[in-house]
């Protein structure tokens, strides 16, 4: 036994010995995917409560027994400070007793749709020196339509891509938590450093965030685009760009017969209270409702740009190399020559081009320009927008099991008008990451009462508060959420709640350390009051805008993509989207991509 | 730019993994770079590469080539791209660079990743080379050699010092009508004044009267582009246009052949003489248009060729021969008495150069040679004959008088010359080789009106 299985049996009121071992190796896993800070922060934590059970009790965790945890347990609870350290540990551990503890995805039948074809290359078959005529870093939804738009030019194109290519085999045949920690950077625990602190999770395989997102699919709306004319970036034909993408990404509206209860209820709820609400619009073509859209499409029914968008870009000749990643762009003169990119054993390849596209991503953008002498403009890795979201689960009477139907199944759009977007949106089976209440017996017992919870989440329109920092290869991420934003949040978390109060829901966790649970409105309306800023759960899903495209020389990259100061560079992901998009951004960023792609000569 | 090129030796090897075998194959680049200027490390400079491609059993190719860029700290690149052929036959590529990394300046300045493509650009494998330190460095730096630049033997000599004369003249015939152009360009800077650029066109229609006119006097800057620019005469590497009184010319100027040196190399270069003159175009062709008076003559192929002086002025007496002898053939004379007190007082000295079948006759020094050989300037006929090495030379050249032109020069100090040009001259030429105790005669040439001659007189 360590320190971190006496904090598992302590904090989830694990007893059985091998489930205890299993939950344990899973919280390893999880430890050993994490970046170093936050690797040490779990160990600082598991460490902090073992020496807080040996000052308090005289014993180590692993040697109390059931009192003295329920005892210990108490104590942690009634204090501030202690409770906060509990609340943090306690999300990898949830994470990992998920696998264990909460049922798993069905067995799959066979795949809807075959893995594409792509002509991927690991980095170590790629030789050391090659040339193209264009290389496009970032293989996601802004780098796989500048590939296919530059490709079908007749360029010779090379994308480099960080992360690997998975399969619909690897989705059916690998746990989600497994699939989870490999799909994303770090394995899922990209931490803006705020107040409230905010998860930022991103993708990172060949198709980039598109592999792991939810398949909403929303077209910028008009009043953004409006925003946008008046800081200067042609939107005039932006409408046609959103309709060839959606055409690529077959978007359409998600029928309801593979919804499962969770969006049922939410529909229910939204129609009892008389709000707009519909099943979302989603590139989700023969979707069978297995909610594993976070953690890779078993079944390839999400037609993410490794789907299509990146095959299309092969099949006029573009070579992805995968394993690779961009350490600087080579400049000569003020002109861009070539890129030079590092494979995982640490050794490096160049490619010489005249023209590269960077898609790394809002978070990796700033940091590539930087290390490569280009990060100059001040407002480069300012300005930063995240979308930050918030949830809040209801429990009702009957199973709910909303691990099983559409992950994000149903749009409500009542307060969108006022920056509030509200979906419903589950976990894949298998995982929890909504903050269950408690700890000891009673955390054990809501995770055993789970099946019973209907989850929603908000999103807000924010302010651009954020900020990357850093210009070497790890990111330091700020994020501070605005008073306005805050009070968004809250209005989100009522709306929330009256939703499931209207479907029916008994009561509603909330999420908030001081009241966890609430049984009506009133209390919820109070509760989400009394909520400080640093008492909100968050997570940020769209990091956007820093790189910001504009027509003056405050924004970094002018109005058709290129980087200003520097020829032959361009941005075409999330980076350069000049506000807020207030809707799920895949659809943005591809037309985007799409629109400055076309426009590089 | 210097007046110096670089150029070193380079051996690197390695292996080279192809495509599909499991066993790296040895590799060997043994190269020869030639790179313009003077080889700085803080430069951006490329160059020809040449050299040898070696992998047993693949590819054997001691003719390829390809260029070389080295910018190790402006682009902290050095870049070897060459193509070769393989063993069987296919034209490859070969692309590869040095990454210079400050922190191990010597591990990657010996490096060279390399990847090989066939020609549609399909990767067949990557090399991995090595400057061998201990082994190759000695034989490397041992090789760097900063060889002076060939000259551009066109571009103008004249350094801005006074009392100096440089003249480009070209001359042709056109093989249609017989009719034969001259075009003369001068630079003269004299002993005090600012230089001028002048010259004058003729042209010698066959039976009729030569039609001849001046250009100029305009002042005078080194072109950048071009061998000589006077108003709206310009003269460039492959281009004649201009025009000077009823006379106008656009004219294309291809071939040349080796140049040829009628005074000794040395004295072209060195200008230890009073005056040089050099033939850096004896074969040349023409095409175009030259207009005179209410008549155009349409040049297609004609023959010719572009030669150059530069000195301090005219000599004493002369007499000049430029005989296109066909099938690149060719036989320059340049017969002068120097205006120096003492020299002016000797015979002419004949300068031949005679190129037959590709081979320069004198063989050696043409101011030794010239020693041998005695001219007899006069007109309307002039001669040169003497020994020639192992063979005797007989040269008689024959100005019509209505086919002559009489030029005015006047020298930098200011002294005047008359110079009697004819496009339109007869010239016989025997070449004999001894035989026994007589002479043989081994080549005759007799040109009916197409030798290009002047004869210069005080």
């Amino acid at each position: 036994m360590s320190a971190m299985s006496g904090t598992i049996s302590l904090l989830l009121g694990i007893e059985d010995a091998g489930e205890l071992a299993r939950v344990t190796a899973g919280a390893e896993a999880i430890a050993r995917t994490l970046p170093g800070p936050a690797r040490l922060g779990l160990a600082a934590g598991t460490g902090t409560l073992d020496a807080l059970s040996r000052l308090t009790t005289g014993r180590p965790l692993e040697r109390l027994d059931a009192r003295g945890r329920d005892a210990l347990c108490a104590r942690l609870a009634s204090h501030a400070a202690t409770s906060r350290i509990v609340e943090t540990v306690k999300i990898p551990l949830l994470l990992a007793a998920g696998t264990e503890l909460l049922p798993g995805p069905p067995e799959p039948d066979a795949p809807a749709r075959p893995d594409a074809a792509l002509d991927c290359t690991p980095s170590r078959e790629w030789p050391a020196c090659s040339t193209a005529d264009t290389v496009v870093i970032g293989s996601g939804a802004g780098g796989a339509m500048a590939a296919r738009t530059l490709a079908r030019r007749g360029m010779s194109v090379i994308v480099l891509e960080e992360g690997r290519r998975f399969t619909a085999a690897e989705f059916r045949e690998r746990p989600p938590l497994d699939r989870f920690l490999d799909l994303y950077r770090d394995g899922g625990a990209t931490v803006a450093l705020g107040r409230p602190p905010l998860l930022l999770p991103e993708g990172r395989a060949v198709g980039g965030s598109t592999v792991v997102n939810s398949g909403t699919c929303y077209r910028t709306p008009d009043r953004v685009l409006r925003r946008w004319a008046s800081l200067g970036v042609p939107v005039e034909d932006f409408g046609a760009h959103l309709d060839e993408v959606e055409a690529t990404l077959r978007v359409a509206r998600q029928p309801v017969e593979p919804l499962g209860r969770n969006g049922l209820l939410a529909l229910a709820g939204a129609e009892r209270l008389g709000w707009q609400a519909a099943p979302l619009r989603r590139n989700a073509p023969g979707c069978r409702g297995s909610s594993q859209c976070a953690v890779g499409c078993p079944h390839n029914a999400k037609y993410g740009v490794h789907l299509n968008a990146l095959p299309q870009a092969c099949e006029a000749g573009a070579r992805i190399v995968t394993h690779a990643r961009a350490e600087r762009i080579l400049v000569e003169r003020g002109i861009a020559t070539g890129v030079r990119a590092r494979r995982p054993d640490g050794s490096c390849f160049e490619i010489i081009t005249p023209r590269v596209v960077i898609a790394a991503g809002a978070t990796q953008t700033p940091l590539l320009l930087r290390r490569s002498g280009l990060g100059g403009h001040p407002e480069l890795g300012r300005g930063m927008a995240v979308h930050p979201a918030t949830n809040v689960a209801g429990r009702f009477a009957e199973p709910v099991e909303s691990w099983s139907g559409v992950m994000q199944s149903v749009g409500i759009e009542e307060l969108h008008g006022d920056g509030i977007l509200i979906e419903a949106t589950a976990t894949p089976p298998g995982m929890t990451s909504f903050p269950l209440p408690g700890i000891g017996r009673r955390l054990r017992g809501e995770l055993d009462g789970a099946r019973r919870l209907a989850v929603l989440g908000a999103m807000i329109a924010d302010a651009p508060s954020g900020r990357v920092h850093g210009s070497r290869h790890r990111a330091l991420l700020r994020y501070d959420l605005t008073r306005e934003g805050a009070g968004r949040l809250r209005r989100a978390m009522v709306a929330m709640g009256r939703i499931l109060f209207a479907a029916g829901a008994e009561e509603v966790l909330t999420g908030l350390a001081r009241s966890p649970v609430v049984r009506d409105e009133d209390e919820l309306t109070r509760a989400a009051a009394a909520a400080s800023r640093a008492d909100l759960h968050l997570a940020g899903f769209h990091p956007t805008g820093t790189a910001k495209l504009g027509a003056g020389d405050t924004a970094p990259v002018d109005p058709s993509g290129r980087l200003r100061g520097v020829r032959g560079v361009h941005v075409a992901d999330a980076s350069v989207l000049p506000t807020c998009p207030e809707v799920n951004p895949q659809l943005t960023i591809m037309a985007m991509a799409l629109r400055i792609a076309g426009g590089i000569a | 730019m210097s007046g110096r090129r670089t150029t070193f030796s380079e051996v690197m090897a390695g292996t080279l993994r192809l495509a599909g075998e499991e066993r790296p194959r040895p590799m060997r680049l043994e190269l020869d770079v030639d790179l313009p200027g003077v080889l700085r490390p803080w430069g951006d400079t490329e160059g020809a590469l040449t050299g040898r491609v070696v992998v047993p059993g693949w590819a054997d190719d001691e003719a390829a080539s390809g260029r070389l860029r080295v910018a190790p700290l402006a682009a902290r690149r050095i870049r070897y791209t060459m193509d070769f052929t393989a063993a069987d036959g296919r034209r490859l590529h070969l692309d590869g660079w040095k990454t210079v990394a400050p922190r191990r300046p010597v591990r990657s300045m010996t490096s060279l990743p390399v990847t090989v493509t066939d020609e549609d650009g399909t990767v067949l494998g990557e090399a991995r080379l090595r400057f061998d330190l201990r082994r190759d460095l000695a034989a490397f730096l041992a090789s760097f050699r900063l060889p002076a630049r060939p000259d551009d033997p066109m571009r103008s000599r004249w350094r801005g010092r006074p009392g100096r004369l440089e003249v480009w003249y070209t001359t042709l015939t056109d093989p249609a009508t017989g009719t034969g152009v001259w075009l003369h360009h001068e630079l003269v800077a004299p002993d005090t004044g600012e230089a001028r650029a002048h010259g004058w066109a003729a042209v010698f229609p066959p039976g009729g009267s030569p039609v001849f006119a001046r250009f100029g006097p305009h002042g005078w800057s080194r072109p950048e582009d071009a061998v000589f620019t006077a108003g709206p005469v310009v003269q460039t590497a492959g281009r004649l246009t201009g025009t000077a009184g009823t006379i106008g010319w656009d004219l294309r100027e291809s071939g040349g052949g080796r140049p040829l040196h009628t005074f000794p190399r040395w004295a072209w270069e060195r200008e230890l003489l009073p005056a040089a003159q050099i033939v850096p175009k004896p074969t040349a062709v023409y095409d175009g248009v030259v207009r005179f008076g209410d008549r155009t003559l349409t040049l297609r192929g004609a023959p010719g060729g572009s030669a150059r002086i530069y000195g301090h002025g005219n000599a004493r007496r002369w007499a000049w021969l430029h005989a296109d002898l066909g099938g690149g053939d060719v036989c320059e004379i340049v017969a002068a008495v120097s205006t120096r007190p003492g020299l002016d007082r000797l015979p002419p000295l004949p300068l031949v150069r005679l190129r037959v079948d590709g081979t320069d006759l004198p063989s050696g020094d043409p101011l030794l040679a010239a020693l041998r050989l005695r001219a007899g300037i006069g007109l309307p006929t002039w001669t040169v004959q003497g020994r020639l090495g192992d063979r005797w030379l007989r040269v008689e050249v024959t100005q019509r008088p209505e086919e002559t032109v009489a030029v005015d020069y006047a020298d930098p100090d200011g002294a005047p010359a008359v110079c009697h040009n004819s496009e339109r001259a007869d010239v016989r030429i025997f070449l004999a080789r001894r035989a026994g105790r007589s002479w043989e005669t081994e080549r005759e040439w007799h040109l009916a009106g197409t030798g290009h001659a002047e004869v210069g007189l005080r």
